[in-house]
């Protein structure tokens, strides 16, 4: 059952190159300039991440030729323009690039703010020191961000003083709002929602104005604006972005936004508004904020929010199913989901029979408990809908938190179960004391999942029975990994996701240096989201690579039937070596995917 | 099992949301008082152990989310309660006009066996604010509703500054226990049982 996807590994990732070995352009000619693409009327440090680069070309990346990929790109029409923008940089430059230097890479230098307060005056600022969010840029070096880019984001609504008229509140790179089809606010990202009356009628205008017209519509351009629309019977969702995402993107963030909002309500709303369109939802949502910003917030940090996939912590096989075991037996005693989970990251899950959780239900469960402060006080009972599992029906969960960062949910349909449940959480919690899990999850904490810098040079042997933790000793980790730091893995490997398309999982590696800011680190996630959305727009075969480069990274995206591999490296990295080195990567998940992956059944479940 | 039931009192705190009602526990139980609001999901459930009368007993409180929203979920936590708190903010009036309609609430999805007489405890909360000054519900007024309702006791609190917290809480215990059947409390059984529920507890509370 593990080797599902082994069928497509090795050698093949270079048969659909039809130029494995072309001889390379000068560096030159192949880099357009992702800074030069800015707009010119947005002050640069408003500006979001400049990969517009990837944004765009889209349509060109669907015909899946490398060659012509790898002029990086630019947005739409404007092509050519872009492309005669040459953007130069010496090597010397590149080995000389710090983690906290704002000249030397594009990273830094062409938004000219990383100094730390080089904010300049930008309004973006008013946030202050709140950071890290997807408007309020900063340059984090605090060590502690390198591993977690949630660590320095602050939970809740703000700016709540603002309106439609208050300049800041539409300098604002990304709106979300919800609102019912009569008009009234629901939700808004920024400002008050009363305050936003007028504007949310002005939407709601937009929107039946077209539906009238026996029509939908679904994004509208203006400038360097895109407002998409998602229309849910009645309730709308609007995003106003100036980000250069996708509109498939947004569009997902969306649908999650709608998600997260059944997971606290469930469809029946739906029925307050037919009986009374004029029903105001904003009382129901009542000290919500904080969900829904973390949920904003984790489209900027967690790749789950376009991979539709959840992340497994790294554990030994014997451990991830010594937990298992457990909530399998709590299951069959009349609980319908079991999850034990470690922040964003599975430790184990378990279903009643046949009963599966979907990804996004996942990420918008763990993004509800998490951002919830309530939940870690003290056992909690609550009402929550899986909106793929049922939209219209309650389930009952149950929370509770071992430790810091560790928590259970036990999901059932029944109101009155909580004393059942608690019994099951107290058996649970013996276990998995005695078992050690709890301490063996601490530990993985701590040591991290697959570091670029461990990636195996040659391939383990096939016939070892040593199972080392990733593939490596990793007794001392930072002597290890010393000589690498500031240049990322192997042949310039900076990053990679890997995505089991059988198991609906990925996994991510480590953040290291480069890659080592907040920032950085979004700016990387959008590049994915932009691979991603490219690589998913309809019509694609079963092997499918692209290969981009642009001033930031090179980026090797390689879709099969089985997985995905998107994979991030230095951009003056060798092209034939990259697509050797991603063999290898996929190589590395496939030795560790016992410990990276929960797979399959606990030996109860059959 | 069934006798370790009968060692806890089951206490529900209710009450518009943004009153206090977490505060209060969370000032009971632990002793501390944050100023900011972090809105209740569902329910909370805590536990404290009570000396009343040289026995000890555990408090099993259930911390209830005011946000409307939850309003539905009553029925759930209600059943079994031994007592019933009612908590308003004297700066609001809408919170103490609500009470009524949370003690209606809770005799209908609890269904107690004595509904006339079941113990119900209220307090007013947030006296520290502005010295009092932004205050507009009177003791008197609170007192007159708690007196129509069949005698309620009723307190004047601050979760803040823990002003008569202590006081309330061990006469929520004495009216819970005063609910509860007296033979139960004597179950030769249950001296084992107290014995671990107080090692399990002094755990949690260190
Ligand atoms: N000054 C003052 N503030 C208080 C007092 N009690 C609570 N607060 C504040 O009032 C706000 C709401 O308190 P909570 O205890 O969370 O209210 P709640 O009744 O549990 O609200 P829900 O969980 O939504 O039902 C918080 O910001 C508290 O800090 C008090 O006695 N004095
Ligand atoms: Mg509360």
């Amino acid at each position: 059952m593990s080797s599902d996807s082994s069928s497509t590994s090795g050698d093949e990732f270079t048969n659909p190159n039809p130029n494995p070995n072309s001889t390379s352009k000068p560096l030159e000619d192949q880099f357009a300039s992702a800074a030069l693409t800015e707009p010119d009327n947005e002050p640069p440090e408003i500006q979001e991440s400049p990969n517009g680069v990837v944004n765009g070309s889209v349509s060109e990346n669907n015909h899946g030729e490398i060659e012509r990929n790898e002029r990086g790109g630019a947005v739409g029409s404007n092509l050519e323009a872009r492309q005669s923008v040459r953007w130069r940089r010496t090597n010397s430059e590149v080995e000389v690039e710090a983690p906290s230097s704002p000249s030397s890479s594009g990273y830094a230098g062409e938004r000219g703010s990383s100094s730390g307060s080089g904010s300049s005056g930008g309004f973006e600022m008013i946030g202050g020191g709140i950071g890290g969010d997807d408007d309020e840029i900063q340059e984090v070096s605090n060590v502690d961000s390198i591993q977690d880019s949630q660590a320095s984001w602050m939970p809740g609504k703000r700016h709540v003083d603002e309106d439609d008229a208050s300049l800041s509140w539409r300098k604002r790179k990304k709106h979300f709002f919800i609102l019912s089809n009569s008009g009234k606010p629901i939700y808004s990202r920024y400002g008050d929602e009363h305050k936003l009356a007028g504007f949310s009628a002005t939407l709601q205008a937009i929107i039946s104005f077209v539906e009238n017209g026996g029509d939908r519509v679904k994004l509208v351009r203006a400038g360097n604006h895109q407002v998409v629309f998602l229309v849910k019977g009645p309730i709308y969702l609007v995003c106003i972005s100036c980000t250069e995402e996708p509109y498939e993107s947004l569009r997902g963030q969306l649908e999650l936004i709608y998600g997260q909002m059944l997971l606290i309500l469930t469809k029946s709303v739906n029925r307050c508004f037919e009986k009374n369109p004029k029903f105001d939802m904003t009382p129901l949502l009542g000290g919500t904020d904080v969900v829904f910003s973390s949920l904003i917030h984790s489209f900027s940090w967690n790749p789950a929010t376009f991979l539709h996939a959840y992340t497994c912590l790294p554990l030994a096989y014997a451990t991830r199913q010594a937990a298992g075991a457990i909530l399998q037996d709590v299951a069959d005693s009349g609980v319908l989901f079991a999850i034990l989970m470690c922040k964003h990251k599975v430790i184990s899950l378990v279903g009643a029979q046949k009963a599966s959780l979907h990804p996004d239900d996942m990420l918008l469960l763990a993004n509800f408990v998490m951002s919830s402060e309530s939940f870690r006080t003290s056992e909690s009972f609550s009402p929550i809908c899986l909106p793929r599992y049922n939209p219209m029906a309650f389930l009952y969960a149950y929370v509770h938190y071992l430790d810091v960062d560790t928590y259970l949910m036990l999901l059932t349909t029944s109101s009155d179960a909580f004393y059942h449940l608690k019994d099951c959480r107290i058996r649970i919690e013996m276990v998995l004391l005695k078992s050690n899990v709890l301490s063996e999850v601490q530990r993985s904490m701590l040591d991290g999942g697959m570091h670029v810098e461990d990636l195996p040079t040659d391939p383990l042997p096939r016939s070892g029975t040593l199972s080392p933790h990733l593939g490596q000793p990793r007794d001392s980790p930072e002597s290890f990994r010393e000589p690498f730091v500031g240049i990322g893995g192997p042949a310039g490997l900076w990053h990679f996701m890997y995505r089991s398309i059988f198991l609906d999982q990925y996994v991510s590696s480590e953040f290291s240096p480069p890659i080592n800011s907040p920032r950085k680190q979004k700016r990387l996630y959008r590049a994915y989201q932009n691979l991603y959305a490219s690589m998913h727009d309809k019509g694609i075969g079963p092997h499918k690579t692209q290969f981009r480069r642009d001033e930031n990274y090179v980026l090797l995206c390689w879709v099969t039937q089985d997985f995905e591999l998107y994979a991030a490296f230095d951009p003056l990295a060798d092209k034939a070596v990259a697509i050797k080195t991603c063999n290898r990567v996929c190589q590395w998940v496939k030795d560790v995917e016992n410990e990276i992956f929960l797979l399959g059944a606990s030996p109860f479940s059959w | 099992m069934a006798s370790r039931r009968r060692m806890l009192l089951k206490v529900i705190i209710l009450g518009d949301s943004g009153v206090g009602k977490t505060s209060l526990m969370n000032q009971y139980v632990n002793r501390k008082f944050s100023n900011q609001y972090k809105a209740t999901i569902g329910a909370d459930f805590l536990t404290k152990e009570v000396q009343f009368e040289d026995r000890q007993f555990t408090l099993q409180i259930w911390d209830t989310a005011g946000q409307e929203r939850f309003q539905s979920l009553g029925v759930a936590f209600y059943r079994g309660a031994d007592c019933c708190v009612l908590v308003y903010d004297v700066n609001v009036m809408k919170s103490f006009d609500n009470l009524n309609n949370w003690r209606e609430e809770f005799l209908i999805q609890a269904s107690p066996s004595d509904p006339e007489n079941f113990p119900f405890v209220v307090l007013g909360n947030k006296i520290d604010v502005d010295s009092g000054n932004s205050r507009v519900v009177s003791e008197k007024k609170a007192k007159a509703w708690c007196a129509s309702k069949g005698n309620i006791p009723y307190f004047e609190t601050s979760a803040k500054e823990g002003f008569n917290v202590e006081a309330a809480f061990q006469c929520i215990a004495k009216n819970a226990l005063k609910n509860e059947p007296e033979e139960d409390i004597y179950l030769p059984d249950t001296i084992d049982v107290v014995g671990r529920q107080q090692q399990r507890s002094s755990g949690c509370e260190c």
